[in-house]
């Protein structure tokens, strides 16, 4: 078991870095808007369907393979500046401020009719389009051949991270947003934009999903399904990390990504529980999450 | 009790009506409808679109000569992606309509499992197309579900004998398969097989990842780092195509000798690198010399490519193979009842004891219901007169040398297999 160390090391980071990009817009959404986000995981496999159809498209066209990398931003930029702004001025909006029973049932509807419509866009076959992890190799650690995307995703997800710690301690979007969290109707009577905000985080949580799905797609097939598969995970590292907080999310993605790959390497038919018995013995300890804040129910 | 009442109410009201059929359906109906039960969605659409690409084909092919004795077939699809509670909602609901006389279910073995009560309870004849586990026949009681395209244990079994005779050198095999049945049974009967053959042979890992599972590195790490001689699988359809696209790049292809039990439904849309070890869970491949030297076989695989632009896989040649099954079937009725259309009881006796030439070799149907069929495994290769990977280093098993008698436990079977009984079954390269 101790040669298997650096490979279950590696595969739990580059585990830990996919599940990070699907929980961490859900959790930002919810730190801003105090939405729950049912929709989530779909907006996740709409940015791995749209970066896998742009990506062969380039390939079709005989254009430079490289564009392929392009093609994965441009995927999650293109569904947040289309889906961002129209859901928020939409459903999310209206759901705003109500309470957690009707915001999940509502975003579960928008969830239910994002399916369909991937289905009717895209159809019900999987796709595949690995060009960027060929263009990038592999490299031998542990005596495990790894796909140099693999690893490079590991640094994309932190620089996620301390992207997102900059941004909303270090710029003025980011202190308005903190605004808006701290008190809504505070930050309105001091002329802040708070509908604006809401959109711009909203959007912003929009682009991270699609981003998660846009970068999963070289190493994963992309089909029907994947969003409800995405979603119900996102939850999870969702309450792990305690709903809302951003480090939360990038700890509780570790303590899955590290629960399910030992799962794989120790007792393989735990794979699949791994993650949620991860996160029933972090709530029984910390019902409100591993950075979560109690908070005070006013009556 | 109310409901309880209504209950039995909607079951007494389902079956009067499938007996009514079943007594009634002398006269030649102005349609032969059925429903066919197959994945046309998900990730298990990559192995069931071809099988009703195949009904599609078969069906057409069939009308344009004039159907089944006059009456052209209508086919009604489900899509097994719904899920179990689904999938036998619509088998009763076809079930109980008098116009649908057969069944064609289903392809998941989960699927199967759960049809087959209801199949016997509402009395109609039912050809498992690709019902492939071995527990769905094992009572031996059933009157009205058949499976003409064989089980897991040949199929897992010949793998076994095939790895053996082309590397009897092997010492240790790693197993990936989907977690639930079809991939737990494969793993069983292949073990089983392994260890009655080759006692000494170690399984180093077992895993069982999720059906429909999109990402397997972790899986391909776990496997790399047990540095198995072999790897076995029976990943299938989406599963399969990702895990091979995955692991390709990965080594694990060059690392170990690769069984990919179900490799030949991938062999036109990804890359195996040659000396892969490959079958088609049964005789159904479009270019063994046996299909090739079928002018029918020929025909259709033409037409299918020209109508789908991929030649047939094996889970295609399973469906057309059922459909000319149930064809076979319905002249055998009329023709013991001297031409009369055949009512479900008689169409299901003539299925009983019937031995079928099909497009790619011949099922024969055994006294529990179960077909009989050769098992054909082989490696990839690149030929210089075939575009793409082809399968070279053939062997041809009789099917009856590699199942149990009815009746009988197939893994008691299995341990009473020896070494001997494996030299003396053809050797690779011996199926031209």
């Amino acid at each position: 078991m101790s040669s298997a160390f650096i490979p279950l090391l590696l595969d739990s980071l580059a585990s830990a870095a996919l599940i990070f990009f699907a929980a961490v817009g859900l959790t930002l959404v919810f730190s801003v808007l105090k939405v729950l986000n049912v929709a989530h995981g779909s907006l996740y496999s709409i940015g791995g369907y749209l970066a896998a159809s742009l990506s062969l498209f380039v390939a079709s066209r005989g254009l430079n393979p490289y564009f392929s990398f392009v093609a994965l931003l441009l995927s999650a930029a293109l569904v947040a500046a289309v889906l961002g702004p129209l859901l928020e001025a939409t459903l999310i909006r209206w759901v705003c401020g109500k309470s957690e029973a009707v915001q999940i049932l509502a975003t579960f509807g928008l969830f239910l009719i994002l399916e369909d419509l991937q289905r009717i866009i895209f159809g019900v076959q999987s796709y595949y389009e690995d060009t960027p992890m060929r263009l990038m190799g592999t490299t031998t650690l542990g005596g495990v051949v790894y796909l140099n995307y693999q690893l490079v995703l590991i640094g994309v997800a932190l620089a996620v991270i301390f992207g997102l710690r900059f941004l909303i301690r270090h710029t003025r979007l980011g202190r308005l947003m903190a605004a808006v969290v701290a008190d809504r109707e505070m930050a309105q009577s001091i002329g802040i934009n708070t509908d604006r905000i809401f959109l711009l985080a909203f959007s912003l949580g929009v682009f991270l999903a699609a981003l998660g799905g846009a970068l999963s797609t070289p190493t994963s097939g992309i089909a029907p399904g994947l969003g409800a598969d995405t979603m119900v995970l996102a939850f999870a590292v969702a309450a792990i990390g305690g709903l809302g907080q951003i480090e939360g999310a990038a700890l509780a993605s570790l303590i899955v990504g590290v629960a399910r790959v030992t799962a794989v390497y120790v007792a393989p038919e735990f794979d699949a529980v791994a993650p949620y018995a991860a996160m029933l013995v972090v709530l029984l300890v910390r019902p409100y999450g591993l950075l979560g804040t109690m908070k005070i129910r006013k009556v | 009790m109310v409901n309880v009442t209504g209950g039995l109410a909607s079951v007494a009201f389902a079956v009067a009506v499938g007996l009514a059929a079943a007594c009634s359906a002398q006269e030649k109906p102005g349609s032969l409808n059925f429903g066919i039960f197959t994945f046309t969605s998900g990730a298990a659409a990559a192995y069931g679109m071809p099988g009703k690409n195949a009904a599609d084909l078969m069906i057409d092919r069939i009308n344009a000569k004039g159907g089944i004795a006059g009456v052209p077939l209508k086919a009604t699809y489900v899509d097994e992606a719904q899920g179990a509670q689904g999938v036998i909602a619509e088998y009763r609901r076809l079930a109980a309509d008098p116009n649908n006389q057969v069944m064609i279910a289903a392809l998941s073995s989960a699927n199967c499992l759960a049809l087959a009560p209801i199949a016997e309870q509402l009395q109609i004849p039912t050809v498992g197309w690709n019902c492939d586990t071995h527990q769905l026949l094992a009572d031996g009681k059933g009157k009205y579900v058949f499976r003409p395209n064989g089980n897991t244990v040949p199929e897992f079994v010949a793998y076994a004998i095939y790895l053996l005779q082309r590397n009897p050198g092997a010492k240790s095999v790693a197993i990936i398969n989907p977690d639930y049945a079809f991939g737990h049974d494969g793993a069983v009967i292949f073990k089983a097989a392994l260890k009655a053959l080759k006692p000494d042979i170690q399984i180093v890992a077992e895993l069982y990842p999720k059906l429909g599972s999109p990402n397997y590195q972790t899986e391909i790490s776990r496997l790399t780092t047990t540095r198995p001689d072999v790897v076995f699988s029976n990943l299938w359809g989406a599963d399969l195509e990702n895990f091979v696209r995955q692991a390709e790049p990965r080594g694990l292809f060059r690392s170990s000798q690769v069984i990919l039990a179900l490799g030949e439904t991938v062999l036109q849309r990804v890359d195996l690198p040659d000396g892969v070890i490959v079958g088609v869970l049964g005789d159904g491949w479009w270019m063994s010399p046996d299909a090739r030297a079928n002018p029918a076989a020929a025909d259709f695989s033409r037409a299918y490519k020209d109508r789908f632009g991929e030649y047939p896989v094996f889970p295609s040649l399973k469906m057309a193979n059922s459909l000319i099954y149930i064809q076979a079937a319905y002249e055998a009725a009329m023709r013991r009842n001297g031409g009369k259309w055949p009512s479900r009881p008689e169409l299901a006796d003539a299925m009983k004891g019937s031995r079928v030439a099909t497009l790619t070799g011949t099922t024969v149907t055994r006294a529990d219901n179960d077909g009989v069929v050769d098992q054909i495994v082989g490696v990839t290769a690149r030929s210089s007169g075939q575009p793409g990977v082809t399968i070279s280093d053939m062997v041809r098993y009789r099917g009856d040398e590699l199942m149990p008698k009815a009746g009988t436990d197939p893994i008691a079977w299995i341990s009473t297999l020896t070494p001997e009984f494996a030299s003396s079954l053809p050797k690779p390269g011996s199926y031209k």
